[in-house]
C-alpha cells in the first residue's frame, strides 16, 4: 500500500500542501483531481523525492520511501522531457539502466514497451523528429520500461488523441490489474470517473475528498429528476430546493424531505413521466466540493 | 529484475552516456579534424619557411667578381646558401627581370649598386653591404700601412654569461606556448560543454525524470567525468599528433622535455577541468535556456583568459616575471600558467607541487559549493536563479 501521510510543503509565503493524506492500494487506479495550482504536481514530486516535504512521510509497504524504492516507481512528470537529440531506443535503454536494469533486460524491455505502445518503428529516430503524440508514447514507455512497482503519472492524458487515450487507459488498467498501485492526475473528469477505482480531490493544498465516486456521492443531499409536471411546480414546496428547471424536467434537492412526499406533490401538479434519483457525475461532485471551501473562506 | 543501483554505477552510466553522445556528435569529429588540419598546416609552413629563408642567388659583373670569395665567406658565416653567377650587365638585368637572379651586384668602389626586380631581400642587402664595407675598410687600412686583423681585434667585444645559455630555450618556449594554448582550448571548450549539457537537461525538462531515479550529485559527477574524459581524449590525440609531427619535421629535437610537458599538461588539464567544470555546471544550472547561458558563463572566462594571455605574451620575453610567478600559484590561474612556466624550465619542482596542492584544496571547496548551487537550482525553471538564492535555498 502506498501511503501519503500528512505531507506539507511551503514555497516562500505560499502553503502549497497542507497535511495531504491518502492511500493507494495495490491494484488500484487512483485519480487525482484538482484545479491548477491545487498541489497535484507538488504531491507527486514529493512522492518521487524530486522535492522534499517540510513535514509528513510517504510510505510504501509500511516503510518510508528511500532511493531504492523510488527507483522502482514509474514516473511521468507534468513537464514532459526527454533528450531531444538522443535516439528513442538508446534513451529508453539508458533510463531503464538508471532504474537498475541490466543491459540485456533493458534492451528486451525497450523492445516490449515500444511495440506495445506502437512506436517500435521509430526506435532509431531522434526523439525530436517524432510527432508530439509519439513523443508522449515514448514518455509513457519511459515510465514503464523498468517494470515499476508503483506508477505516478502527472497528466498522462493531456495532449493525446482519442486512440492514444484508449491505449493509455488500457495500459494503466492492465498495470493496476497486475497489482501495481497507479496514481494519475487529470482534468478530464469524465475519464477519471470511467477509469478510476478511487478519486482524490485536492483544493488549495488540502485533500477535500477521497474515495470511490459512489462514496463521494454519499453525504450529499438526495437529488431527484422529475419529468412531466409543468415548470415551476416545485418552486413553493417546503423542504425542497430547485436546482435546475427545464421545459420537461426539474431537478430538485431534498432537504430531509421524504421522496414519496415529493412524488405526491409532483403528481398533484401534473402527469409524472419519470421520477428518478439523480446520480451526480464527478464533474458535479467536484464543482460542489471545490466550491465549498472557497465559500466558507469568503463567509469567514 | 531490478538490482539496487550503487552510486558508482549511477555515475558511470551517466558518464558513459555523456562520453558516447559527445564523441559521436558531429561537432566533436569536425572540431578535431579542423584542429588537426591547423596543426598540419602550421608544421608544414614552419618547415617550408625554415628550408626557404636562407637561399639566394646573386649575379655579379666583371667589375664586382673580385668580391665573390668574400661574399661566399660571409654567407657561410651566416649559415646561408648563396649562389653566385658571373654575367654581363644586360644579361644580369634580364635574369633579374625573369626571376632567375634575386639581385644583380654591379659597379665599382664609390658607385656599387644592387639591382632587384621590385625589392631586394633585406638580409641579402645586409650581406652585400657588409662585405663591401669590410673590403673597403681592409683596403683602406692596408694602404695606410695598418694590419686589418689587428684593428678588428681591438674593436671586438666578447659576450659572456654567468650561466651557460640553454640551447633548447627556443624549443621550450614553443612547448610552453603550445601547452598553454591546448589547456586553454580544452578548459574553455569542455567547460562550456558541461554548462551546455546542464542547460540542455533543464530546457528539455528531462532532468526531472533523471532526478526521480538518481541524486543530483551523481548526475553532476557523471556529466563532469564523461565530458572531462572526452576532453582528455582530444588533448591526447592532438598532443600525440603535434609531438610526432614536430619531432619528425625537426621543429622539436627534445623528446624528453616534450614528453615531460605532455605529462604535466595532462595533470593540469585534469586539475583545471574539475575546477572549471564544476563552476561551469553551477553557472549552467542557474538558467533555463541556452540563450541565457552566455551572460552567466562570461565571467568564468576572465580567470582563464588572464593566465593564458600572460603565458603567451609576457612569459616568452620574461620567463622569470615576478607577477607571473605569483599568479602561477593562485588556483584559478595555475592550470595554464604553471605548466607553461614548467615547460619553459623556470618553475622548480617544489613550486609545481605547491601549486598542485593549492589547486586540489580549491577543487574540494569549489565542488562542494557548485554541487550546492546545482542541487538548489537545477529543478527551477523560468527566470534566472540568483546566485545568493541558489546558495541559500533548499528544495
Amino acid at each position: 500500500m502506498l501511503e501519503i501521510g500528512g505531507i506539507s510543503k511551503r514555497f516562500g509565503q505560499v502553503q502549497a500542501l497542507d497535511q495531504v493524506t491518502f492511500t493507494v492500494q495495490p491494484g488500484e487506479l487512483f485519480g487525482f483531481v484538482g484545479s491548477n495550482g491545487a498541489g497535484k504536481t507538488t504531491t507527486m514530486r514529493i512522492v518521487l523525492g524530486v522535492l522534499t516535504a517540510d513535514g509528513g512521510e510517504v510510505r510504501w509497504k509500511g516503510r518510508p520511501i528511500d532511493a531504492d524504492v523510488r527507483r522502482r516507481i514509474g514516473y511521468m512528470p507534468e513537464e514532459r522531457g526527454l533528450y531531444p537529440k538522443m535516439k528513442v531506443g538508446e534513451q529508453l535503454e539508458y533510463l531503464a539502466r538508471l532504474h537498475g536494469l541490466a543491459a540485456a533486460d533493458a534492451r528486451a524491455s525497450v523492445e516490449r514497451w515500444t511495440s506495445r505502445l506502437g512506436v517500435e518503428a521509430r526506435i532509431r529516430d531522434e526523439v525530436q523528429k517524432l510527432s508530439l503524440g509519439n513523443q508522449q508514447r515514448v514518455q509513457l514507455s519511459a515510465a514503464l520500461v523498468h517494470d515499476p512497482e508503483v506508477l505516478v503519472l502527472d497528466e498522462p492524458f493531456s495532449g493525446l488523441d482519442p486512440v492514444a487515450v484508449e491505449v493509455m487507459s488500457t495500459v494503466l488498467r492492465e498495470k493496476a490489474d497486475a497489482g501495481v498501485p497507479v496514481i494519475f492526475s487529470s482534468h478530464q473528469l469524465d475519464l477519471v470517473e470511467r477509469l478510476c477505482d478511487r478519486v482524490g480531490i485536492i483544493s488549495g493544498g488540502r485533500m477535500v475528498a477521497a474515495g470511490t465516486v459512489d462514496e463521494l456521492r454519499t453525504g450529499n443531499a438526495e437529488r431527484i429528476d422529475v419529468s412531466g409536471p409543468p415548470p415551476g411546480w416545485a418552486d413553493a414546496l417546503p423542504g425542497v430546493r430547485v436546482l435546475e428547471s427545464g421545459q420537461h424536467t426539474t431537478r430538485v434537492e431534498l432537504d430531509g424531505t421524504s421522496d414519496q412526499d415529493v412524488l405526491r406533490a409532483a403528481m398533484a401538479a401534473g402527469p409524472v413521466h419519470s421520477f428518478a434519483p439523480h446520480r451526480p457525475p464527478l464533474t458535479e461532485l467536484y464543482r460542489d466540493v471545490v466550491a465549498a471551501p472557497a465559500a466558507t473562506e469568503e463567509g469567514a | 529484475m531490478t538490482a539496487p543501483l550503487t552510486p558508482g554505477r549511477a555515475v558511470m552510466l551517466v558518464a558513459r552516456r555523456e562520453f558516447t553522445t559527445q564523441v559521436r556528435s558531429k561537432s566533436f569529429v569536425i572540431g578535431l579534424l579542423v584542429t588537426i588540419a591547423i596543426f598540419a598546416i602550421y608544421i608544414a609552413l614552419f618547415s617550408f619557411i625554415g628550408s626557404q629563408s636562407s637561399s639566394n642567388s646573386l649575379g655579379v659583373t666583371s667589375s664586382t667578381a673580385a668580391l665573390e670569395p668574400a661574399l661566399q665567406a660571409a654567407a657561410k658565416a651566416q649559415d646561408r646558401t648563396l649562389t653566385i653567377t658571373q654575367v654581363d650587365r644586360a644579361a644580369g638585368e634580364a635574369q633579374v627581370a625573369n626571376g632567375d637572379l634575386d639581385a644583380l651586384f654591379d659597379g665599382s668602389p664609390g658607385s656599387y649598386s644592387l639591382l632587384g626586380k621590385d625589392t631586394v631581400d633585406s638580409s641579402l642587402q645586409q650581406l652585400v653591404a657588409g662585405t663591401v664595407q669590410q673590403a673597403t675598410l681592409t683596403d683602406a687600412l692596408t694602404s695606410a700601412g695598418q694590419d686589418p686583423a689587428a684593428v678588428a681585434a681591438r674593436g671586438t667585444v666578447t659576450v659572456d654569461t654567468q650561466e651557460p645559455l640553454d640551447p633548447e630555450r627556443g624549443q621550450r618556449l614553443v612547448l610552453a606556448i603550445v601547452v598553454a594554448v591546448l589547456l586553454f582550448m580544452s578548459l574553455v571548450g569542455y567547460g562550456s560543454a558541461v554548462a551546455q549539457g546542464v542547460v540542455e537537461e533543464k530546457s528539455s525538462r528531462v532532468v526531472e525524470l533523471l532526478l526521480s531515479t538518481i541524486r543530483p550529485v551523481h548526475l553532476l559527477s557523471g556529466k563532469i567525468l564523461g565530458l572531462g574524459l572526452v576532453g582528455l581524449v582530444q588533448l591526447l590525440i592532438l598532443s600525440a599528433i603535434g609531438l610526432v609531427g614536430a619531432l619528425t619535421v625537426g621543429i622539436l629535437t627534445i623528446p624528453t622535455a616534450a614528453a615531460g610537458a605532455l605529462v604535466s599538461a595532462v595533470i593540469w588539464y585534469l586539475l583545471g577541468f574539475f575546477l572549471y567544470a564544476s563552476i561551469y555546471a553551477a553557472a549552467g544550472s542557474l538558467v533555463s535556456r541556452q540563450e541565457e547561458l552566455q551572460s552567466t558563463v562570461a565571467p568564468i572566462m576572465f580567470p582563464l583568459f588572464i593566465p593564458f594571455i600572460f603565458a603567451v605574451s609576457v612569459l616568452p620575453n620574461d620567463p622569470r616575471n615576478t607577477l607571473g610567478t605569483i599568479l602561477s600559484f593562485i588556483p584559478l590561474f595555475s592550470p595554464t600558467l604553471m605548466p607553461a612556466r614548467a615547460a619553459m624550465g623556470v618553475a622548480p619542482m617544489w613550486q609545481v607541487l605547491v601549486a598542485i596542492g593549492l589547486t586540489i584544496l580549491a577543487i574540494i571547496g569549489v565542488v562542494l559549493l557548485a554541487a550546492r548551487i546545482y542541487r538548489n537550482s537545477v529543478l527551477r525553471t523560468g527566470s534566472r536563479v540568483g546566485l545568493r538564492e541558489a546558495l541559500r535555498s533548499r528544495s
